[in-house]
């Protein structure tokens, strides 16, 4: 009984169902704003005036997805790797930092979660406001009724305090469910904006494995996935199948060299 | 294989548990949900086959799920197998 009352003493079940509510404006805004300057951008492309729309659409997505980040980690604790200020591929001429912002894989993933957060924030709002429905109908139906307001379910005209009651048992299982079932929606929300906003890129990995063997000199996998967790935080953006592969690319690169002692891999700047 | 391959591996492994046990949830999911349709269908007058329309449009996304499940793979996944198999050839 404890684990369906306690989500009414957190504070994360009030922040997780204003993030559901906050789900159809935020999916309107966001889906209009893409699907718009798009659609704009491509149709004036003949024109050549469709090109700088496209680029202002572009940094207007990872705009509106740094601020869709921003409300993920502070309403549903989704880990998402902490980025100091944007430096290397995003600094530079401007043609450096739009090539990085085209062909980042990071700028289309962030587009395709702004779409789908129309049909997904409205889900997530039609079931916020379904269990808060079901919760406070069957306690609010007496309170109606006893005002003289007609109420009906069909042909069935519900007019006597008795009759009142019937929605009463469906308004006690969602208020006692009801938390929790917000809760776990909210985890598959939480999943989504971590896997399409929270990815890392590899070249941010490889930048951060370089910097990491320039300052230890020679590191095995666990040391280099500790020393990533510390610069870019704990989450599934960041496993040992990540590190090894970015290792495994920097090594075909010829940047750094891998050697065997005592049965573990130890990497280092190759010279 | 070192240890950290070992940990690398297994991590990898557990995800392709995972994802499959979401897909075979998915389509218990889907079956119970489609015969209960399709019993209010022939509970109810049984005329227009109505009951199609989530079939097909939900398996659609069923089919896509077992796709995901059993055939998509991490492209970090096809890199580490093979640099697996190259370094395999070479010893």
């Amino acid at each position: 009984m404890s684990w369906l009352l306690t989500p009414y003493v957190e504070r994360r079940t009030c922040r997780v169902l204003f993030y559901l509510l906050l789900g159809l404006p935020l999916g309107i805004l966001d889906f209009t704003i893409v699907v718009t300057g798009f659609s704009l951008g491509l149709g004036l492309i003949v024109t050549l005036l469709g090109i700088p729309v496209l680029v202002v659409t572009l940094l207007v997505v990872r705009s509106l997805a740094a601020l869709e980040r921003g409300l993920a980690v502070s309403l549903l604790d989704a880990p998402m790797p902490r980025r100091g200020p944007a430096r290397d591929r995003d600094s530079g001429v401007f043609w450096a930092r739009l090539r990085g912002l085209v062909f980042a894989r990071r700028t289309w993933e962030e587009a395709g979660y702004l779409i789908l957060r129309l049909p997904l924030g409205t889900l997530d709002f039609s079931i916020a406001v379904t269990i808060i429905a079901l919760a406070v109908s069957g306690m609010v139906m007496p309170i109606v009724v006893a005002a003289g307001v007609p109420v009906s379910i069909g042909s069935w005209e519900i007019d006597t305090f008795v009759e009142s009651l019937v929605y009463l048992p469906v308004s006690v299982i969602f208020l006692l469910v009801g938390p929790r079932l917000v809760l776990a929606w909210s985890g598959l929300s939480r999943r989504l904006a971590t896997a399409l906003l929270g990815r890392l890129e590899p070249y941010e990995s490889k930048l951060a494995v370089v910097d990491v063997l320039a300052r230890t000199g020679e590191a095995d996998g666990f040391l280099i996935l500790d020393e990533l967790e510390l610069r870019f935080g704990r989450g599934p953006f960041l496993t040992p199948t990540h590190v090894e592969a970015t290792l495994l690319a920097l090594e075909s690169l010829g940047q750094i060299s891998a050697r065997r002692e005592n049965g573990r891999t130890l990497y280092a700047l190759a010279r | 294989m070192d240890e950290f391959g070992e940990l690398s591996l297994r991590e990898r492994e557990a995800k392709r548990i995972a994802r499959r046990q979401w897909f075979w949830l998915h389509l218990a999911v889907y079956v119970m949900i489609q015969v209960f349709l399709f019993v209010i269908w022939l509970l109810s007058s049984a005329s227009y086959p109505w009951f199609i329309f989530p079939l097909f449009g939900w398996g659609v996304f069923v089919a896509a799920h077992a796709v995901y499940a059993f055939v998509v793979r991490d492209p970090e996944e096809i890199m580490i197998e093979r640099a697996a198999r190259q370094a395999g050839k070479r010893q």
